[in-house]
């Protein structure tokens, strides 16, 4: 069984908390590390991991960034595309979570909703 | 069979051409799409930054309006209570402000000295009335109690940590002592009587002369002239004696420009 992976959050990256037993992987907060790529690769190896195990149950993705940079904005594209390369064998259910007066994560799941037409993504808006 | 096999590998290159050029074409439309978003995002911020930017400016110009109309105001209350007017309190500022420049103070600096002039007699607040607009000379202790003021007018402001209020402190407790240390309440000499101190004095004591006071007649340009330069080096810093000499036109035009009613 694959281990639960936790991130404490910083100022400029996010909590990471997926937990295989309950079947939900939450990312929270800001993004803007000084190397994204490096900060996000245990997460990227942790998903591939995952959903290299099957199962039926259905996996909960919870994503609510507050701000984001480029960088970090490149590695989200990244990590739907392998939630769309897992969607075919798993079921995957995504909330993107953004709070009303933020328009750009609104915009940004937008954007993930139109490139990702085979994922289920919500829009979850907080008010 | 050898030309099957062939064409399968071709097909299969083709294939794999394929599925890397619309991998690569996703791939730069995404980046173009980041850009694009990055862009908008980065003008947004600025332009919210720039809007709190002036709105920090113009707050900061309020606290410091406010401060100095506060104390040209308080500084009023002080002279008024003397029964000096309003006017002299902006000539001291003035005069305090030109002789800091000609001193080689920064602009800053120079402000700071005007604005906080005023406070120089605010100790007065706690002479009695009796002894404050007494016509003609006071006794020894009513002398004694009127020195007072000085040390006063710096226990007002001597707690604060406001760089203005600092100054305003220095001033009330310095604007008496003399060069030579024959002043009060001190006794301090020369230089170490601060500068705003030995600024702030000779230009009340410039003011007051050439003004009517309850114990006193305006004096005349020269009699001020020659009591100053008689001064120089004794109640005043020389240095300010010669810059107020040098000029002399630009101290008149103040007075000119703030005279009394």
């Amino acid at each position: 069984m694959l281990e639960k992976l936790f991130v404490a959050p910083s100022k400029c990256t996010p909590q990471i908390d997926f937990d295989p037993e309950s079947r939900i992987l939450a990312v929270e907060g800001s993004s803007y590390p000084e190397n994204t790529f490096v900060f996000y690769a245990p997460m990227m190896e942790w998903v591939k991991a995952y959903f290299g195990q099957e199962s039926e149950q259905k996996t909960i993705v919870n994503l609510e960034i507050i701000y984001f940079n480029s960088s970090s904005s490149k590695l989200l594209f990244d990590f739907f595309d392998a939630l769309e390369e897992a969607s075919s064998s798993h079921d995957i259910e995504i909330n993107w979570i953004f709070d009303a007066r933020n328009e750009v994560a609104m915009e940004a799941g937008e954007d993930f909703t139109e490139d990702f037409s085979h994922l289920n993504i919500n829009l979850v808006e907080k008010q | 069979m050898e030309q099957k096999k062939l064409i399968d590998e071709v097909e299969a290159l083709r294939e794999s051409f394929d599925s890397t050029t619309s991998q690569i074409i996703k791939d730069l439309r995404r980046q173009e799409k980041i850009m694009v978003r990055s862009d908008q995002r980065q003008q947004r911020e600025y332009d919210e930054l720039q809007l709190q930017l002036d709105e920090i400016k113009r707050l900061n110009k309020e606290i410091e309006d406010t401060q100095r109309e506060v104390l040209l105001t308080v500084g009023g209350i002080g002279e008024t209570r003397s029964k000096e007017t309003f006017n002299h309190v902006r000539r001291v500022a003035e005069y305090s402000k030109l002789l800091a420049l000609k001193m080689g103070m920064g602009i800053e600096e120079a402000n700071l000295l005007k604005d906080a002039s005023p406070m120089h007699d605010i100790g007065k607040v706690g002479i009695p009335d009796s002894i404050l607009n007494k016509p003609g000379k006071l006794t020894e202790a009513e002398f004694e109690v009127m020195k007072h003021h000085a040390l006063l007018g710096y226990e007002m402001f001597n707690k604060s940590e406001r760089p203005l209020l600092k100054a305003a402190a220095i001033i009330a407790y310095e604007h008496h002592e003399k060069y030579d240390g024959s002043g009060y309440p001190r006794g301090l000499v020369g230089e170490e009587i601060h500068i705003y101190g030995r600024i702030t004095s000779i230009a009340d004591v410039f003011d007051a002369l050439g003004s009517k006071r309850c114990y006193k007649e305006a004096w005349s340009d020269p009699e001020v002239f020659s009591l100053l330069r008689e001064q120089s080096g004794s109640h005043f810093d020389p240095k300010l004696v010669d810059i107020f000499f040098d000029c002399n036109a630009e101290f008149l035009a103040i007075r000119e420009a703030y005279k009394d009613e």
